[in-house]
């Protein structure tokens, strides 16, 4: 889609492709710009290694209901001595929820976009690059599944891909699965979209003309150039996936307690201790979504600023006239969140 | 960019904000939509949902719920007891072993002025044999023969069992209420909407309006001359919510003067602290169990290591084992009570066999007794056991009601719980597949007799399936269902329960309470051994 | 919701560029049909998916009935409701329905399901308006305001603003607000469309009623009953709107930004045209094209996906009864709700891009 930077240097999106770019763009970024950057990084950073050394952090088990002398916890104890956050009404641990959801919330998002991104990248590029009845049929498809509502979809192939069981792996695969159902025609919609301009490039005439096989110029040449805006669609799907993952819970046809902690799962069963005073039960692992969603779409968003040179605060004027932003168009009406 | 240009932006937003601001404060100060709340009219609250208001065609607790204000029944528990009194009729016995005879109060008639006669009795009953719709209740009626009228107030049931004892129970259940032969369908559901323009009520209450599962209101029906009297608050409107915290919120605020069923136990015990409302409990038929699959438990009878000995045993412990008090105060707040036996506190001939022979004795666990029971057996520990449960069915406390289950039996160190849930339809397919070794099951019954607590669940072909099959208690129940001494079928149900919690085809629970949330100025909320709670008695003020 | 959504590319104005070579015949004449045609595979597909879908799930009677009845028992009602034929013989004999209008009735509560749109979808247009509303009030004059102070602290408050609208879980939203005004300051109803007399008052409009409570309050002709309607709408649409004008914030702080920059731009800048003006004359009207075909998006989205509003407050609208027959497992309702959305969606769609092929010719293909 874009139009933006993509005629120059072929080396530098080598490196881009290579995962630098965080790195170059974080050096290319100054002022308010790189201080975004920098605190969805931070961010960022945090959920990652809350959610990696979980097993070391969390004081207790996500499903654990007494301490090691066989103790109840007892439930919504306010927060304080043995319980820092306090525990839920089903008598868990706050703390060790929050970061063992972590854990959970970061599963699903790489199942859910590493599948998705694998699935609509290939679509997206034969479609894109076949053309023809395959690509009109497989576009008016992804349009339909876009069109189905999110939440909706998600919450029928959750019930459909686990048969109903709620485990530990089950459980996330699930949501993973029933997320990339729905976000396989937004990377399939990039891919091909840029799949389709770059087929006309010079470059891939000239390996035509050369004469290298399909495949080769589709991987080599079309798919190396195409994926340049995978990063930030996948920061965006990040955040996306998290929310349909707490949706799902919060309606419950999420992850049952006793198989893996779940921010949207403690969320829903804190309302009513919200109306009756008790507050930690939900504050802090509704505000767990609302800073990790954050901290990724600052990384996103930084990541598309910097990749429109008219967004970026260095400079003001740029030479490209191109249509609006396109980078990041592809994303609007999914909506987990409604 | 000059300053000044930079003030009239800034200006610009500032009045667009003051704008939003300017209208949510004057929808805020919209207020009350006039008129003060006068003592002949009040709000109730529910989460129930209805499907139909037509008697053939649903059989739910939401749908029962009106039913219960706006037609009548032949027999019907006065409010307090459990115990069926005539309502509209002045009679009602067995005429012979197989003959049931009601006869009907003189000069009864529907709001619409349509004679209320025993034509339409059969007529009521004999749609719903005819209909049998799939979500109606017509299998409660399966004891029917026929059902004819001898003249315009006599109506005799022939049965195909004789001396039934459940029988007069049945004609106050949700098989059972009285419709207008002339306004309803013989053959197929009737609508909602013509059902209310018909005004085919003979309740307590008629309906005025109808807006389906959100808004109904209420007249008292001045043509009732049943059991209940007349109702005492002329107009009641029912409001339907779906999130009990809402339900929650609106009572506390003094939004509605009710809330009945169903509030979370969080909730309950908010309020139970507030002085604006009164909370109030009442004994609840509704009953939560473990079931365990005779063949496929740990030793049951097709796995490998089949011992009914090593069997009972494990069920044994597990009785043994489960903290229900604790369960009762953690995860429910009292709302739901330890249940020591099969048939529910408040029903004539419910015991605590449960609680003198497992545990310590007193209701609580004996870890040290589950770990000698299994020795004797030889069993080796610790015991895998896979428990089922289903998260939305149940409540969503199920989640966190099973995760304490499994905490107490691991406690002890003699079970390694693996701990599954399933969604609810899959649930009810794989559980009478044999695919649960023990599983979480609950039961609401159709009417207020021990009877409904038994023969559903302990006969050899019953409803949970899992090959229990005790030819004593088989019998016991078949005894008792016919049974016309009370004294004798008491000791019956009484002598079924004990032999049934020392098989432990099932290990009891919990037992639910009935609990109402009403405003400091309501009187008059009821809730008793019928489970039925009826808006005629609620005044406000 | 879009985070990011900057141009008028709606899901089928996937590729714009270069799908047929350029100043090529047809004509937006042609571009109009044939994309007026592909609106019925959309619909189509759709509606089988969601068939398919609904029938791998579980069946109605066994959700109601499970907890009650025996296998056999189960099986022969089944079976009788002709739940157990072939997957393809009931789809045929649905299709077929479809194709006659007929819908059906709800297996769970026996409603048409033509009598369920009207009545569910007249709650959930109005939902989807005031949340429109907010967004705009919200969005609109925050993102001008984002791009006129563009890389200064407050244009990256204004963003993280817009962030947290996104990040913010609606549920969650809407806890607070409740607690915030319904619990503490006791201004704002708890939830719901109307307080019960309103809505009694409502039920005596009999035919005239619209489903949509401010038109009906307006016909009462009660200024109570508006305030009332007003009142109830005012947390369920700042939940939803707030969703959204984080999205129109950042939408039109970009394009805004992106049309300064312009050379035309940099012209009147250089003439001495002071900032306000050019965000004022300049640099609006451009980036509000792409806004309204995003908005024209925004709007079959709040029509389908409300779900988790609707849910929170009571707001009995499509996306509410969605969730509530998804449990009921009734698929009649849910493909007949799926489809109706199917529709709306796919035709917003078609208008969206028939808008943007009118402003910017390379779109047609």
């Amino acid at each position: 889609m874009s139009t933006t930077t993509e005629t120059a240097e072929p080396r530098r999106r080598v490196t881009l492709w290579q995962r630098l770019p965080v790195v170059h763009q974080l050096r290319q970024s100054v002022g308010l710009q790189r201080g975004m950057l920098i605190a969805g990084l931070i961010i960022t950073g945090i959920f990652l290694l809350t959610a990696i050394f979980a097993p070391l952090i969390a004081p207790y088990g996500f499903s654990q209901l007494r301490d090691a002398d066989g103790v109840s916890f007892g439930a919504q104890v306010p927060p304080g001595g043995a319980h820092l956050l306090g525990t839920t009404v089903g008598g868990y641990d706050v703390l060790s929820r929050v970061i063992w959801g972590s854990q959970t919330a970061l599963g699903v998002i790489v199942v859910a976009v590493v599948l998705s991104i694998f699935a609509g990248v290939i679509l997206g590029l034969i479609s894109g690059y076949i053309g023809g009845w395959l690509d009109r049929v497989l576009v008016v498809i992804a349009d339909a599944v876009f069109a189905f509502p999110t939440l909706l979809l998600a919450i029928v192939a959750a019930i459909a891909i686990s048969g109903g069981q709620s485990s530990l792996f089950g459980g996330i695969l699930a949501a993973a699965i029933s997320i990339t159902v729905v976000y396989i025609p937004q990377y399939f919609r990039v891919i091909r979209a840029e799949t389709v301009r770059i087929k006309s490039e010079a470059y891939v005439e000239s390996a035509k003309v050369v004469g290298s096989s399909t495949g080769r110029i589709m991987f080599r040449h079309v798919l190396r150039n195409a994926t340049r805006t995978l990063p930030l669609l996948f920061t965006l799907n990040s955040s996306e996936a998290i929310l349909t993952l707490a949706g799902l819970g919060f309606l419950g046809f999420g992850i049952q307690p006793t198989a893996a902690a779940e921010w949207g799962y403690d969320l829903n069963r804190s309302i009513s201790d919200v109306t009756s005073g008790i507050w930690w039960t939900s504050v802090f692992p509704g505000l767990a979504i609302v800073l990790v969603v954050l901290g990724i779409t600052l990384v996103g968003e930084s990541l598309n600023d910097l990749a429109d040179p008219r967004l970026r605060t260095r400079r003001k004027a740029s030479a490209v006239p191109a249509p609006t932003a396109e980078t990041s168009a592809v994303l609007e009406g999914t909506d987990p969140n409604s | 960019m000059t300053s000044a240009s930079k003030k009239r932006v800034l200006g610009a937003f500032a009045g667009t904000a003051v704008f939003a601001l300017a209208l949510a404060g004057c929808a805020a100060s919209g207020g009350d939509t006039g008129g003060d709340t006068s003592s002949d009219s009040l709000i109730v609250g529910t989460t129930d949902k209805v499907t139909f208001i037509d008697p053939a065609g649903s059989y739910d607790n939401g749908s029962f719920a009106i039913m219960n204000q706006v037609y009548p029944f032949l027999l019907n528990s006065p409010q307090g007891t459990s115990d069926v009194e005539p309502d509209i009729a002045v009679s009602a016995e067995y005429t012979s072993p197989t003959e049931y005879t009601v006869v009907l109060k003189d000069g009864l008639k529907f709001a619409n002025g349509h004679d209320l006669t025993s034509s339409d009795v059969v007529f009521s009953f004999e749609r719903q044999l005819t209909i049998a719709d799939e979500n109606g209740p017509s299998v409660l009626l399966g004891n029917i023969d026929k059902v004819e009228a001898t003249d315009d107030k006599t109506v005799v049931f022939t049965l195909k069992n004789g001396d039934d004892q459940t029988f007069a129970q049945i004609l106050s259940s949700p098989a059972a209420p009285i419709v207008d032969e002339e306004v309803f369908s013989a053959t197929e559901v009737t609508p909602d909407a013509d059902i209310v323009a018909g005004n085919a009520f003979a309740g307590q209450y008629v309906i005025t309006s109808y807006d389906f599962n959100n808004l109904v209101s209420f007249e008292a029906n001045p043509e009732y001359q049943g059991v209940l009297g007349a109702a005492k608050t002329k107009n009641i409107d029912l409001k339907y919510y779906t999130d009990a915290a809402n339900l929650k919120l609106d009572v506390q605020e003094g939004n509605i003067d009710v809330a009945h069923r169903s509030l979370s136990a969080t909730d309950v015990a908010d309020l139970q602290g507030n002085d604006n409302v009164n909370v109030v409990v009442g004994p609840g038929g509704e009953i939560r169990y473990i079931v365990f699959n005779f063949n496929t438990q740990p030793y049951g009878a097709t796995t490998a290591e089949a011992d009914p000995a090593k069997a009972l045993a494990v069920r044994q412990a597990v009785a043994d084992l489960v903290d229900r008090q604790e369960i009762s105060d953690q995860v429910y707040k009292g709302t739901y009570l330890p249940l020591y036996s099969y048939v529910p506190d408040g029903l004539t001939g419910a015991t605590q066999v449960l609680k003198d022979l497992y545990g310590d004795g007193n209701g609580g666990p004996d870890a040290d007794k589950a770990a000698a029971v299994l020795a004797d057996a030889g069993v080796t520990t610790p015991v895998a056991l896979n428990l089922q449960y289903n998260p939305d069915h149940y409540g969503e406390s199920s989640g966190d009601e099973y995760a304490l289950v499994k905490s107490q039996l691991e406690a002890s160190g003699l079970f390694t719980v693996n701990l599954q849930s399933t969604e609810w339809v899959t649930y009810s397919k794989d559980r009478t597949a044999d695919l649960y070794p023990a599983y979480q099951l609950g039961w609401f019954p159709d009417y207020s007799d021990a009877d409904n607590y038994l023969t559903p669940f302990f006969t050899t072909n019953n409803f949970l399936a899992n090959h229990y099959d005790n030819q004593e208690v088989n019998q016991l129940i078949v005894d008792q269902a016919t049974e016309q001494d009370p004294a004798t079928r008491q000791s019956d149900i009484e002598e079924i329960q004990a032999k049934v919690a020392a098989d432990l085809s099932t290990v009891p629970l919990l037992q639910g309470s009935q609990i109402a949330v009403t405003g400091k100025d309501v009187t008059g909320a009821v809730l008793d051994g019928s489970f039925k709670f009826r808006y005629g008695s609620l005044v406000k003020g | 919701m879009t985070t990011t959504a900057t141009t008028a590319l709606g899901p089928t104005g996937s590729a714009p560029a270069a799908r047929r070579p350029r100043g090529g015949g047809g004509g937006l004449l042609r571009f109009i049909i044939v994309r007026f045609l592909l609106i019925f595979p959309t619909i189509f597909i759709l509606v089988t998916m969601v068939f398919v879908l609904m029938r791998s799930i579980g069946d109605p009677i066994t959700a109601s009935l499970g907890g009650r009845l025996t296998a056999d028992q189960l099986a022969e009602r089944i079976h009788s409701a002709g739940y157990d034929r072939p997957i393809i013989v009931q789809y045929v004999e649905y299709i077929g329905q479809i194709f006659t209008g007929n819908f059906g009735t709800a297996i769970s509560d026996g409603r048409p399901v033509l009598q369920l749109l009207v009545t569910y979808g007249g709650a959930t247009l109005e939902l989807a308006f005031y949340a429109l509303i907010v967004a705009f009030i919200v969005g609109i004059p925050l993102g001008m305001l984002a791009a006129y102070l563009r890389d200064k602290w407050p244009d990256a408050v204004l963003r993280v603003f817009a962030i947290l609208c996104y990040a913010t879980p609606v549920f969650f939203a809407g806890l607070l607000l409740k607690l915030v005004f319904s619990v503490w300051l006791k201004v704002l109803p708890v939830a719901g469309r109307a307080s019960t007399r309103t809505e009694l008052n409502m039920s005596k409009l009999g035919d005239r009623r619209t489903g949509i409570y401010l038109i009906d309050a307006i016909q009462l002709g009660s200024p109570a009953a508006i305030g009332d309607v007003l009142q109830h709408a005012v947390l369920p649409g700042l939940a939803l709107g707030l969703l959204t004008a984080g999205v129109f914030l950042r939408l039109v702080r970009t394009n805004v930004i992106g049309t300064l920059s312009m050379d035309y731009v940099d012209a009147a800048r250089s003439r001495g045209v002071s900032e306000y003006r050019l965000v004022r004359r300049h640099a609006y009207k451009p980036a509000l094209v792409p806004i309204i075909t995003v908005i024209g998006l925004q709007i079959a989205m709040l029509l389908g996906g409300a779900v988790l509003t609707e849910t929170t407050f009571e707001w009995k609208g499509l996306g509410f009864k969605l969730a509530e027959y998804l449990t009921a497992r009734d698929f009649v309702a849910v493909q007949g709700i799926v489809t109706l959305l199917a529709v709306i969606v796919a035709l917003s769609n078609f208008i969206v891009d028939v808008i943007a092929a009118l402003i910017d010719p390379r779109v047609r293909y």
